[in-house]
């Protein structure tokens, strides 16, 4: 923009403090499929032989697939009912007038801000005394009912800004408020949905805390869960392979997140926890 | 009409009530579990009764019955009239039941006693008779469990008839081996030295990380990045983004690739001479430059997201006059750009002090509050306390209280903040009354 500035010196201080973020994703995708010699910082040749993991089971390891499977399930699970809880109960608190309503509204707002990390230990007894531990249901439940506050919370912005003239029109026709919900204001907000979705997706996707501690299980383990107990294993140091898995791991998100980048800054620019 | 009462209600409760379950109810029982003292040996379900040689220990010290304690130690092996007819029963030879007869009243403090005193019977039972005799005359009630007080009374009764009605109820609550209510936790958090190491550890974690980049870093981020021309701007922007988008656990990873004794900054420096080590863990110190860094890398992030998107709200106008009038670089950040930010900066400390007096997953899988517990942070030493451990024993009551501290400061907290930025819209009344 402005024109009696140079900017080459702020581009050239800023690439110096963005080298070593750079590098290390650099590096994380070229020693997936090279070897490099001890002592060493350049590949010598190129191999895929780190990706073995994918048809032969690391020892003592369950299957990958089934383990980006349980993945997959966790993550579609949990963003599936936060998606359809949060935008019935965003509309509610934004639009219907409801007993408790400003209490609702600031009970979400206070949970929102809330830090869920602080119940770990509690949900962990829960779990246990219900007998819900150990299955990727508890965690899925968990982990959506975590993520309800901020979903609901946004749905409910994203409502606020439809107009109500649409529905005032709506009811005008003879709709009842239901009908008036579902084929007006739902249309209105699909960005909103898709972008709620993705996150919560992503979000499931990376979580790490909650399924290591309520069901770190081979039979119900998920990514995160099995590339930490691959690197905490001391018998088996390999980073080439670390890497591999963690780029497995990493590549649906990049590109969800290319895919759909304006959509999700709507949330990420919002404030989330981090 | 109420319809829209009732749709609200229809379409609000499932989400209530998922919220209610894995959220309220998580909060009410942190404080709940934070007055027991369950851990994983006295489990989370009920327990038994079991005098056992601990529950003989508090008898002593903690209810002052060193008498009673002596007495069931000792209640051992009784030759006695029910012993001698399930003898009968049994098929042990006639003339020694007969024999036995003559020692009725003898007691035997342990099985060896008893067992020998069996031998030395002029009828010399066999090493297998002598097993079933001894067996028969077992009055011990010595590290036997029973499933209720009442059987665990009538079991002390047939060996110590006469006790009074606070002698039954101290062996009652010494011999109990499931959890029971306490308020000790917090005598202990208040007592041991690592409460108070953990708060310091807290409070360098949430000042540096906080200062030099959610807040400071960002504000370099956004300011530097709104100077650019977009593409330069729209590059930087994605590669601090992407600590964000990755998750936990391959961005640590990254990290220890970079500090590993085989890693990135060993080779490299050590074209320069210097030994090579693993960075992140050889000293205390350097272990907290990388506590900071792996977080601070995620968290600037949200402030240069918010920060800039204030910064797009200036009017490009004043900044034109403001470089005709001809003012420096410098001039235009402090007079123009920072009264721009003052309340994003207030909004995004607010919010990441409370996100990072929580947060332990990246210090669990950096340092796992390494070297010796010098970056173990309160929430993570909760985890290790209830959760995983190396010993083995998880205190579920002592987690528990340690965790309700924070979120007592949770919800404090969230609730200041709250006011600070409640808007009064946000709670407007619909428009359509039915």
């Amino acid at each position: 923009m402005t024109s009696n500035f140079r900017a080459w010196p702020v581009v050239l201080a800023l690439s110096i403090v963005s080298a070593p973020l750079v590098l290390m994703y650099v590096y994380l995708l070229v020693d997936t499929v090279t070897s490099t010699a001890p002592g060493s910082l350049i590949p010598y040749e190129f191999t895929l032989r780190h990706w073995t993991f994918l048809w032969t089971p690391v020892p003592g390891r369950p299957d990958i697939w089934r383990v980006a499977l349980n993945t997959l399930v966790f993550a579609t699970a949990s963003s599936a009912i936060v998606l359809s809880l949060s935008s019935t109960a965003g509309y509610v608190l934004s639009r219907l007038n409801v007993p408790f309503r400003r209490f609702f509204l600031a009970g979400v707002m206070v949970l929102h801000a809330f830090p869920s990390v602080t119940l770990i230990v509690a949900i962990f007894l829960v779990l246990q005394m219900v007998g819900l531990y150990n299955s990727l249901a508890g965690v899925i439940l968990v982990k959506a009912a975590l993520d309800m506050p901020l979903g609901i919370w946004i749905m409910k912005g994203f409502y606020d800004t439809v107009p109500w003239e649409i529905e005032m029109a709506g009811i005008q026709d003879g709709a009842s408020r239901f009908t008036v919900w579902r084929r007006l204001v739902l249309p209105q907000v699909r960005p909103a949905l898709l972008a709620l979705g993705l996150f919560a997706f992503l979000s499931g996707w990376s979580e790490f805390i909650l399924p290591q501690v309520l069901a770190p299980d081979n039979r119900v383990q998920v990514l995160s869960v099995y590339l930490a107990g691959l690197i905490a294993d001391d018998n088996n140091f390999d980073m080439a392979l670390f890497k591999s898995v963690g780029v497995f791991y990493v590549v649906p998100v990049i590109l969800l997140f290319l895919f759909f980048q304006k959509h999700l800054m709507n949330i990420y620019g919002g404030g989330t926890k981090g | 009409m109420n319809s829209s009462k009732k749709l609200g209600l229809l379409l609000i409760t499932p989400a209530a009530i998922v919220v209610v379950m894995l959220f309220l109810v998580p909060v009410v029982l942190t404080a709940v579990f934070a007055f027991t003292n369950m851990s994983t040996s006295t489990g989370i379900s009920g327990g038994a009764y079991q005098i056992s040689p601990n529950a003989l220990q508090e008898l002593r010290d903690h209810y002052d019955m060193p008498s009673v304690a002596e007495r069931l130690s000792q209640s051992g092996f009784a030759v006695d009239e029910p012993g001698l007819a399930a003898l009968g029963k049994a098929g042990i030879d006639a003339d020694i039941v007969t024999e036995l007869r003559g020692h009725i009243g003898e007691t035997f403090a342990a099985r060896r006693d008893a067992e020998r005193a069996i031998r030395n019977l002029n009828h010399r039972p066999s090493l297998r008779e002598v097993k079933q005799i001894s067996d028969q005359f077992n009055r011990s009630i010595m590290n036997a469990r029973y499933d209720s007080k009442a059987a665990l009374l009538a079991a002390v009764a047939s060996v110590m008839p006469n006790l009074s009605g606070a002698e039954h109820q101290a062996i009652i609550a010494a011999s109990y081996t499931g959890w029971t209510w306490t308020t000790g936790n917090f005598r202990r958090m208040a007592s041991i030295p690592g409460t108070q190491r953990s708060l310091v550890n807290t409070m360098v974690y949430v000042a540096f990380t906080l200062t030099l980049f959610n807040i400071g870093f960002a504000m370099v981020l956004a300011i530097t990045t709104f100077y650019m021309p977009s593409r330069a701007a729209g590059f930087f922007r994605g590669v601090w983004l992407l600590p964000r988008i990755s998750p936990p656990v391959i961005y640590v990873l990254l990290w220890k690739w970079l500090a590993w004794d085989t890693g990135f900054l060993s080779v490299f420096l050590g074209r320069f001479g210097i030994h090579s080590r693993n960075w992140m863990l050889d000293s205390g110190t350097n272990a907290w430059v990388f506590v900071v860094l792996i977080n601070g890398f995620v968290g600037a992030s949200m402030g240069m997201l918010i920060f800039s998107s204030a910064l797009q709200a200036i009017p490009r106008p004043l900044l034109y006059a403001s470089e005709v009038d001809g003012a420096s670089r410098w001039q235009q950040i402090w007079h123009i750009i920072m009264p721009q930010l003052r309340w994003p900066i207030l909004f995004v400390t607010c919010y990441q002090t409370l996100s990072l007096l929580t947060s332990f997953d990246l210090i669990l899988l950096s340092t796992n509050g390494g070297p010796g517990g010098s970056t173990e942070v309160w929430a993570l030493a909760t985890y290790h306390t209830a959760l995983n451990n190396y010993a083995g024993n998880l205190e579920y009551g002592y987690g528990a209280a340690m965790a309700l501290v924070l979120v007592v400061v949770g919800v404090f907290l969230s609730l200041a903040y709250l006011r600070l930025f409640n808007y009064r819209d946000l709670v407007a009344k619909p428009l359509i009354e039915h």
